[in-house]
């Protein structure tokens, strides 16, 4: 199986910087996400492993083959499209085969190939079928057939499931992993829905504004992002930002807030603080909604007091939206009982599990 | 308790009435314009009249002598050798000019309405003008060959030669028309499919032949018939160019129809004309739909 490598990979269009200097390693049969917002990049990046679109400047490598400038059709890969691509005017075997039969395959081979995929995806009661008689999960499966088939050293997936509703999206994303898994291809992902790069993964990229964020495995991004935009992109429901300042007394450190004041373990901050104007971070299911008298201070957690302004209920989970002085948190908390509106709740954050970004958007301290 | 809604009676005679008379000014155009000539040209099969004296019944006689006329026969062959060169002519160059004028080209705005500009001028404009490039002494064309080496070609007084080069030039006046049918049905291959064969692994070539032309389908069935039918009401390029000739070569079957009319004033004979040649476009264009159809389906 073959790794993908980009070396200083930048791409303009015109005056317009996309991509900046992209390096990664993608190693063989990895599955790797990219994900990002929209003209983050990521697209872009996998037209450009594609030969769709030029590279400014820089390498891209499949093994040690220099792909910078190949053609489409002379770089082995496959792609799945976000609206399947799939030819209108052929039948869904003639899809699945035009690849192979392009390549002058012997026949024989194509029937065995095509019977294989149509077999993994169990689409083999639609090969006679065009591709407008078909529901949307099943154009899905015919175009990641074609791809199959084609037995790529590497699959590139664009945002493949953006089109299908969403308990379709759920299932055909199980099915993608399973089926990356067994073929065990190199495989690029490309989506902005951050459930679907943190399921499907072996490791993601998180891009903004074309250039590379993070690079992790899904649990090490969710755990420690590196910077807030990170912070706030990987996880549903979102992370709670609150800003304000840090407050040394004796050798205890207080985050300081108008109606907030949270003490973190000490022993967690650098010596040095680079500025004292902090965002404070801690992800909705980390916060806890408290019985009895909230306090303020302490070691273990910081006890808040809240008015609770909207309640998601979802069945097992609640989100609970709730003002802090100024401050407006959620909380994700089990059980089928969630506080009403307008109540006012005692809140517990773990000191622990905060995250802190410096004025400049990178993370401070790291919660465990 | 719930009350039933009542048929608003008055509200649908209204609508009814506003519908009668928002249709009626095109229905009296078409009656008069459209369904009583065809009736009219029915009725003439069946008389003798010369415009002057009053119409007389002619029973079969048109029709015994359209299928024997030696001339008739003539001009359906020379309409059918026309379309013979002008279909595929006007195909290809369509869809050739369509496929360069879709690339990101320089003043491709220009282009575009250059090449529709023939469409919308005269026919008879265009034939003096495509005279003058034919003339075989004096032509344009002739004088470029000339320049290059080669002999005078007589391009409308050779028998041969006339009917395939008023097939050209009928294909130059119309190929704007056809250009933009085809560059409507180019934008409709979304560009992702494009990019799909490239990365099957298409060339060029192949990239044409497995998505551009058959998804291109429709346009070349809606191309195929309007010039057939075009191209079966010929007139005003032999009538101005050539007058039919030479040898009466370049004798179409419309322009036979208009002579019967009114150069030998037989509307009769000519409505017999023009009814036939009415059946003829019906079977040929069926006949086409039929085979593009199942190239289709194959």
């Amino acid at each position: 199986m073959p790794s993908i490598s980009f070396e200083k990979v930048n791409k303009k269009f015109g005056d317009v910087s996309v991509v900046e200097d992209f390096s990664l390693h993608v190693e063989d049969g990895e599955l790797l996400v990219l994900v990002g917002g929209s003209g983050s990049g990521k697209s872009t990046i996998l037209r450009m492993v594609a030969g769709l679109e030029s590279v400014t400047s820089g390498t891209i490598r499949i093994d040690d083959r220099d792909i910078t400038h190949l053609a489409p059709r002379d770089r082995d890969v496959a792609m799945v499209f976000q609206d399947y691509a799939l030819y209108p005017h052929l039948t869904v075997r003639d899809n699945l085969s035009l690849g192979l039969r392009l390549r002058r395959m012997p026949t024989a081979e194509i029937n065995r190939r095509v019977a294989w995929a149509a077999d993994m995806l169990r689409i083999e009661s639609l090969l006679e079928r065009k591709p407008k008689q078909l529901s949307g999960g099943q154009r899905q499966r015919v175009a990641m057939g074609r791809a199959m088939v084609r037995e790529p050293l590497v699959f590139l997936f664009d945002e493949p499931l953006s089109n299908l509703d969403a308990s379709l999206r759920a299932r055909m994303r199980i099915e993608i992993g399973g089926l990356q898994r067994r073929l065990n291809t190199t495989t690029v992902y490309v989506t902005h829905d951050q459930v679907e790069a943190m399921t499907l993964g072996d490791r993601i990229v998180v891009l903004a504004n074309g250039r590379i964020q993070q690079i992790g495995h899904p649990i090490e991004l969710y755990r420690n992002p590196i910077n807030r935009f990170v912070a706030g992109f990987i996880g549903t429901p979102p992370m709670n930002f609150v800003e304000g300042n840090l407050h040394r007394e004796n050798d205890r450190v207080f985050f300081v807030s108008e109606g907030l004041r949270v003490q973190l373990p000490a022993e967690r901050l650098p010596g040095s603080v680079p500025s004292k104007a902090m965002t404070l971070g801690i992800r909705p299911e980390d916060v806890t909604l408290a019985d009895g008298k909230p306090t303020s201070g302490g070691a273990g957690a910081a006890r808040l007091s809240g008015r609770v302004l909207l309640v998601e209920r979802l069945g097992g989970t609640s989100h609970i939206h709730f003002d802090v002085g100024p401050h407006r948190l959620m909380a994700a908390v089990s059980g089928e009982d969630p506080p009403a509106v307008g109540d006012t709740v005692g809140i517990e954050v773990p000191s622990e599990r905060v995250h802190l970004f410096a004025a400049d958007g990178n993370a401070l301290a790291r919660a465990e | 308790m719930m009350q039933r809604p009542r048929p608003e009676r008055s509200s649908m005679r209204a609508e009814q009435r506003s519908a009668w008379s928002l249709t009626a000014p095109y229905a009296a155009f078409l009656l008069a314009f459209a369904a009583y000539p065809v009736f009219f040209a029915l009725a003439l099969v069946f008389m003798h009249w010369d415009l002057v004296t009053p119409p007389s019944f002619a029973g079969g006689d048109n029709v015994r002598l359209l299928v024997t006329d030696a001339r008739f026969g003539r001009a359906v062959l020379n309409t059918f050798v026309f379309l013979a060169i002008h279909l595929p002519l006007q195909i290809v160059t369509a869809l050739g000019l369509a496929l360069a004028l879709n690339r990101r080209l320089a003043f491709r705005a220009f282009w575009r309405a250059t090449f529709f500009l023939p469409v919308v001028i005269s026919g008879a404009v265009v034939a003096i003008l495509w005279n003058a490039l034919y003339a075989t002494d004096v032509g344009l064309i002739n004088n470029l060959l000339a320049k290059l080496g080669g002999s005078p070609i007589p391009w409308l007084t050779d028998p041969s030669i006339a009917m395939p080069a008023i097939a050209v030039m009928v294909t130059w006046k119309n190929v704007g028309f056809y250009v933009i049918i085809y560059l409507a049905g180019l934008q409709y291959i979304p560009q992702s499919c494009r990019e799909a064969i490239e990365l099957d692994g298409a060339t060029a070539w192949q990239r044409f032949r497995h998505l551009t032309l058959p998804m291109l389908l429709p346009q070349t069935i809606l191309v195929v018939t309007l010039s057939t039918i075009n191209g079966f009401q010929l007139f005003i390029e032999p009538y101005v160019m050539t007058g039919g000739g030479p040898l009466r070569r370049t004798y179409s079957v419309v322009l036979y129809m208009y002579t019967n009319a009114f150069s030998y004033q037989k509307m009769g004979y000519a409505a017999t004309i023009g009814v036939a040649l009415a059946l003829i476009i019906g079977a040929v264009v069926a006949a086409q739909r039929r085979v593009i159809g199942t190239a289709e389906a194959a």
